[in-house]
């Protein structure tokens, strides 16, 4: 049905501008499935290039906009070149994009907790039935595909060609100078080991958190959500090693395996049966560097 | 001022073509490709394997195989079930099933070559050269480049039961083979009869005499050159005398080992270049190593 208030929306520049973002060729977005590690990127991207302010909830949205989180006007009055923070899938539009990937059991984990935090399920929700609506794509934020999906659009359409950087982020917990090194770099800064330390520091877990609890209630992607669960979770590699019941480790394996193979991501159930990812990759398993 | 107004009164009567806010409902089937890779043909396939009752024409094919870019709300919303809708878009979760036609993309760069003539884009005299390079970063058409379009299908979709692959190719050599796989994924009973005549029905022959007749009438080419045809060749391999060599080896050294995997014969050796498999290299050795 024709909507008034859409309508109006729309003329007024309020609506959100998610997929009907004006993109503009200068444009850079950091790009990730939801719990990948997005906003720990953004903040070290804004502390990369905005070192005069420390990065904090009540001012990013001014450095790194979010596109599905922001009016179209708002987007459309900030200077080029912009640095946009984003869940798509693939849009070819996007010129310039940093791409963060996350290993899927981990994601789960972090997703299960942000859900419950927005709302999307009381605490009693099975984490068992949490996984199988994760791997069928039938979350509630179910716009950006499946994390396979979202992963497998963005980096086997871009792969390693100019503008496209893609991160891991259990290598930029592991490494984060290196991986912060990368970053400048793409955005044709060289960073002093000094500057990388006070970016690492303005961007630490521990300031994030302590951000959150003063600035929470106001910042546009957790006020009116639940405060008794932090957005900001653990920040760790490797969680689901100890939480997550190795049954339901399988059933993510056994739905992406081979994509999780070919990012690096090791797998523990054995004679994984891959039956929605059955294409044989154009990537031979052959081009994998030995580790 | 005046061009607000005309558009707030037609999207209030639905007459406003919906593109991307479009109401996609579970049952709906997307007929996807890259521009220039038989959709058209595809469509009027499937426009006449649907409804027998009336053939498909440049006339009636926006209602019959409906685009959101070229198709009011009001026809959308007046479309029996399931529908099937065509579309040139990247990968998309929303689409609930889809068929997408891939064809050989040194064909598919001289089809939408000869295209851009039509639309006057391009000179008749302009390099196919300098073309191909536009092609390749995907600066020729809003949708991707070839390798970025279906590329995001293929590592998203393919193996789904949801997602029908279909050969351009493949289809010149035996329409009805191939239609029936149609009918099978949309699990639509159909006779060897019906199959036939919506295969005679959407031959190349008559959809040229069709586009004669109705070029005007139709979004896609009234106001394009009337002499360069919209349904061109209808061919399988056209590159190999319409295409320099150096370029053909430059759409391979790109997009080689996806074709390669599609079935397409290379010119070079195959899988010499292949920039998505560095990207694994890239990440996993981290920076300059």
């Amino acid at each position: 049905m024709y909507s008034v208030k859409r309508l109006m929306k729309n003329a007024l520049g309020l609506d959100i501008a998610g997929r009907m973002l004006a993109v503009r060729p200068d444009d850079t977005f950091i790009v990730s499935y939801p719990r990948s590690g997005n906003s720990w990127t953004r903040f070290l991207v804004a502390n990369l290039l905005h070192p005069e302010q420390p990065v904090t909830f009540a001012n990013i949205e001014d450095m790194v906009p979010d596109a599905e989180a922001l009016s179209s006007r708002r987007l459309r009055a900030l200077p080029s070149p912009r640095v946009i923070k984003s869940h798509s899938y693939f849009d070819h539009r996007f010129p310039r994009v940093i791409y963060i990937v996350r290993d899927p059991r981990d994601v789960a984990l972090s997703y299960y907790d942000f859900s419950r935090k927005y709302r999307h399920f009381d605490d009693s929700y099975p984490l068992e039935r949490y996984i199988g609506d994760f791997v069928g794509g039938r979350l509630t934020s179910a716009d950006w595909g499946t994390w396979a999906e979202n992963v497998a659009s963005w980096a086997f359409a871009r792969g390693a060609r100019p503008g496209f950087l893609l991160l891991r982020y259990e290598d930029m917990k592991a490494r984060p100078e290196q991986e912060l090194t990368r970053v400048a770099e793409f955005f044709g800064i060289e960073a002093s080991p000094e500057r990388l330390q006070t970016i690492l520091e303005r961007s630490s877990a521990k300031r994030m958190r302590d951000l959150e609890k003063t600035q929470g209630k106001d910042w546009v992607s957790t006020k009116n959500k639940r405060d008794d669960i932090p957005f900001v979770r653990t920040a760790v590699a490797g969680e689901w090693k100890s939480k997550l019941p190795p049954e339901l480790v399988a059933v993510i394996e056994s739905a992406w395996g081979n994509i999780m193979v070919q990012l690096g991501y090791e797998l523990v159930t054995r004679n994984t049966d891959s039956t929605q990812m059955q294409w044989t990759a154009p990537l031979e398993a052959g081009s994998l560097p030995q580790r | 001022m005046l061009r607000h107004i005309k558009a707030g009164v037609k999207r209030a009567l639905g007459l406003h073509r919906p593109g991307r806010s479009l109401v996609i409902l579970p049952d709906d089937v997307f007929l996807v490709s890259f521009p220039k890779s038989g959709n058209t043909w595809t469509r009027f396939l499937l426009g006449n394997l649907m409804f027998p009752d009336q053939p498909a024409t440049f006339a009636n094919i926006h209602r019959l195989i409906p685009d959101p870019t070229g198709t009011s709300k009001k026809d959308f919303e007046q479309m029996p079930r399931p529908r099937i809708i065509k579309s040139h878009d990247c990968f998309d979760p929303r689409f609930p099933r889809v068929i997408y036609i891939v064809r050989d993309p040194r064909d598919v760069v001289v089809s939408q070559y000869h295209y851009h003539r039509k639309i006057r884009k391009i000179e008749d005299d302009s390099p196919i050269e300098k073309f191909v390079t536009r092609f390749l970063a995907g600066e020729t058409c809003p949708h991707g480049s070839w390798g970025q379009n279906i590329s995001t299908w293929l590592y998203t979709s393919e193996g789904s039961p949801r997602f029908l692959l279909l050969r351009y190719e493949d289809m010149l050599v035996d329409a009805a083979r191939e239609l029936n796989k149609v009918a099978a994924f949309l699990q639509i009973p159909v006779d060897a009869e019906r199959i036939a005549t919506a295969v005679r029905r959407s031959a190349a022959d008559e959809m040229r005499k069709l586009e004669k007749s109705q070029a005007h009438l139709w979004s896609t080419t009234k106001s394009t050159r009337q002499d360069v045809p919209f349904v061109r060749a209808a061919k399988a391999g056209g590159w190999r005398t319409e295409l320099p060599e150096e370029a053909a080896l430059q759409l391979e050294a790109e997009w080689g080992h996806i074709m390669a995997h599609l079935g397409y014969e290379l010119l070079s050796p195959a899988g010499t270049t292949n920039p998505d498999s560095r990207f694994v290299e890239t990440i996993l050795n981290g920076p300059s190593r």
